[in-house]
């Protein structure tokens, strides 16, 4: 029938028989539509609680239902206020299998009521068993009536239901005038659960909403919902944290609002030790470790004599029983070490740097570590920066490597800031032009805050013709049309003396965490004097005066603790490799620093 | 469908008739889909869009309309402003463009005022919350005492 011919029947195939096999409808439908929109339900009236299998656009239009809301049983759908004699009148006839013709008040998803006029037809099946049910609904009357002075239409609706004579009493006054009362009581819980839900709270962050909570039942209600908590997480972390979030599988993460709730207070943080199976062979030292998702993953290192490593492993954190497993990947880059890898594009991995057999590197290898089988792919990114060593890098938006410092050939330590979009099919490099940079430095870190914001930590800073363990703060907004490094805190500024709190002791080849919400967490790493490593700290950038504070959490921490062998698993899990000591690297026992507590 | 000059009537709760162009009506998902799937010349009732409401929110589609189509010479940031104006308004007129917004299916002017009731909520414990949009407390002395210290953390966060 071609008057709904561009409404997307959504029903099964063959539910579909009842529009298309051109068999005639026992009652005139064609004119009926020509003299105003109608609403269009068909009920699959062989299944015991009548599932809706389509319902026409005019209907979602006009009840603010979308077809796939509207699947499932349809009494369940009724809004408490509907007329209940209505609807066993309605029952009665479904159950003889007569047709029904009444009028009935009913509500729209925002709660707004709406008369309609309501036809039911019984559709019989060869075998003379009710198959369908067919349900036309008028609206002529108020259309598009969304009620905001219930008074004035509510007299429309009782005119059209007096002129009808339907028998049914359709509305309840009483009802109606207590909806006033409320409005005028409080404009905001007027607004239907979707409309304060998916169009309000939802732009807010996780601790807006728990003081929403607070206010007042409804509310409360409305706050308990995981996905109303997904979306304000994702305003507040940003949609690439929450995707890394994701990746744990289901069973084993917490709820949103409870996620929420521990990354913001930290209240769960906690150390503890793994034991893991299979082994890195030959050992090592000075490889990079970096997380894809929920699996750890080792490139390269310093093996025995110097010996540039290139070889990959994998140890699957989501598996039962974790073992480090060797993958077999073809075309290996050149072994290094002091390289850095970082996770792009979901589940591929990039090297950049380090130190070869013939010297500093500074090439660029992608691996698909989902690709079957798995392969290095060099990126030949023109204009590429010098080559380095223990050098710091990031990812920004999941797709962009950032790399910063480090150390160049007979040992000049740089300062320089590279970009490189591997989103692109031919990647190029650029510099960040800036007026200004902090000291060169090697063993730094970078963090990736509020959505493009990035920030450098420590490091072994240039300092006139001395180098210093360096416990400086600087950021840069990369989302800036000209982005600059600006100085947040730190001991060797100007002006200094240190008001950023209780500061980390200066260190180099530490492990920095970006925590959900912008706040970056510091430990381990070589340090200056004699501080303990693994003593955690913690700093808002986004702070108007940003300032250090201590963490403390139980659990036996790692004697040690680097930035180049240590990362963070599934957005929430700092895994230390090599924590026992500075000399023997034993890959089968890990320290763990959970942010969140377990789901199990 | 015709040419730009067309003309939609819209009947609103108060009867005030506007006759208005179809290409700024049709900015509304849903008298575009009425005026689409009826009868041409007919007038589509908003019965309970007061005419107040629907004057403003003409006001709006007609601004947007002819800023995209260039008829206007506004730049981005001036229409931002002057969307900024457009909610300055009291909660009443607010709310009932959020209900108008969301039946005529008006996504950006949903947005726009949604975002605006947000931006009220921000930053704010219970009570302020509460005396803002003038909201009953009706937790039962037990009931708000779970509450807050089910949320506690949120407010330690809000210095509380």
């Amino acid at each position: 029938m071609e008057w709904d011919s561009n409404s997307d029947l959504s029903g099964d195939e063959d539910e579909g028989f009842v529009f298309n096999d051109g068999d005639p409808l026992p009652f005139p439908v064609q004119n009926l539509l020509q003299t105003a929109p109608c609403g269009f339900v068909v009920t699959d009236a062989i299944e015991p609680d009548h599932p809706i299998v389509y319902i026409n656009t005019v209907f979602e239009m006009v009840t603010g239902y979308r077809a796939e809301e509207y699947r499932g049983p349809f009494a369940k759908r009724r809004h408490p206020l509907v007329d209940s004699s209505v609807v066993s009148e309605i029952r009665r006839c479904l159950e003889e299998g007569i047709e029904f013709q009444g009028e009935l008040l009913n509500f729209r998803k925002d709660g707004s009521p709406l008369m309609n006029k309501l036809r039911l037809t019984p559709i019989y099946g060869d075998d003379g068993i009710i198959t369908h049910v067919i349900g036309i609904q008028f609206f002529t009357e108020v259309n598009i009536d969304l009620d905001p002075v219930p008074g004035s239409s509510i007299k429309e609706s009782m005119k059209s239901s007096t002129r009808s004579h339907s028998g049914f009493s359709a509305f309840r006054p009483g009802i109606v005038g207590d909806r006033n009362v409320y409005r005028g009581f409080c404009g905001i819980l007027q607004l239907s659960d979707e409309v304060l839900s998916l169009k309000i709270l939802s732009r807010l962050t996780p601790r807006d909403i728990a003081s929403v909570g607070s206010v007042c039942r409804r509310l409360y209600d409305l706050t308990k919902n995981e996905d109303l908590w997904r979306m304000v997480c994702q305003n507040a972390w940003g949609c690439e944290t929450t995707r890394v979030l994701e990746t744990v599988p289901g069973a084993k993460r917490l709820g949103w609002g409870r996620l929420a709730r521990e990354l913001t207070t930290l209240e769960a943080a906690a150390w503890r030790k793994l034991t893991v199976g299979g082994a890195v062979e030959p050992s090592r030292c000075n490889f990079s470790a970096c997380a894809v998702g929920n699996r750890v993953v080792l490139f390269g290192g310093e093996g025995v004599n110097m010996q540039p490593m290139n070889d990959t492993f994998v140890l699957d954190l989501n598996s039962s029983n974790p073992e480090w497993q060797h993958v077999q990947v073809s075309s290996p880059p050149p072994g290094r070490w002091g390289h850095t890898l970082s996770c792009v594009n979901g589940s591929h991995l990039v090297v950049f740097g380090g130190c070869g057999r013939q010297g500093l590197l500074n090439d660029v290898f992608v691996l698909d570590l989902d690709a079957k089988p798995p392969t290095w792919r060099e990126i030949s990114g023109l204009a590429p920066p010098l080559p380095r060593s223990w050098h710091s890098s990031c990812t920004l938006d999941g797709t962009k490597l950032i790399v910063s410092g480090g150390c160049a050939d007979s040992g000049v330590l740089l300062s320089d800031t590279f970009l490189l979009d591997l989103s692109m099919e031919k990647p190029v490099w650029r510099e960040i032009p800036v007026a200004w940079t902090p000291p060169s430095r090697l063993g730094h870190t970078l963090s990736v805050y509020g959505g493009r914001k990035i920030l450098m930590f420590g490091g072994l800073a240039k300092s006139g013709p001395l180098r210093f363990r360096s416990s400086d703060v600087f950021t840069m907004d990369l989302s800036e049309e000209e982005p600059c490094w600006r100085c947040v805190t730190g001991s060797g500024m100007p002006g200094a003396g240190n008001p950023g709190g209780v500061a980390p002791p200066p260190r180099l080849d530490h492990v920095a965490v970006s925590l959900p919400g912008g706040r970056i967490l510091i430990f381990g790493g070589s340090v200056a004097g004699l501080h303990s490593a693994s003593q955690l700290y913690l700093l808002d950038p986004t702070d108007e005066k940003p300032t250090w504070r201590i963490l403390n959490v139980p659990g036996r921490p790692p004697r040690f603790a680097w930035g180049h062998s240590t990362c963070v698993v599934g957005g929430t899990r700092a895994i230390v490799l090599g924590g026992q000591t500075g000399e023997e690297w034993m890959l089968t026992e890990l320290h763990e620093l959970s942010l969140a507590s377990s789901a199990i | 469908m015709g040419s730009t000059s067309t003309k939609i009537k819209l009947r609103t709760s108060d009867q005030k008739v506007f006759e208005v162009e179809k290409a700024v009506a049709v900015q509304s998902q849903t008298i575009k889909y009425f005026y689409e799937n009826g009868c041409p010349g007919s007038v589509i009732h908003v019965h309970s869009v007061s005419g107040d409401i629907l004057s403003k929110i003409l006001d709006y589609c007609k601004k947007h309309v002819n800023s995209a189509a260039g008829k206007e010479d506004i730049s981005p940031e001036e229409l931002y402003e002057w969307d900024t104006n457009f909610v300055k308004v009291d909660q009443n007129t607010l709310f009932d463009l959020i209900l108008a917004a969301n039946c005529l299916k008006i996504e950006s002017l949903l947005d726009l005022t949604c975002q605006t009731v947000a931006n009220m909520i921000k930053g704010k414990r219970p009570e302020e919350i509460r005396t803002t949009f003038n909201i009953k407390n009706d937790y039962t002395p037990e009931a708000e005492e779970a509450v807050r210290r089910e949320n506690k953390w949120a407010f330690d966060m809000l210095g509380v």
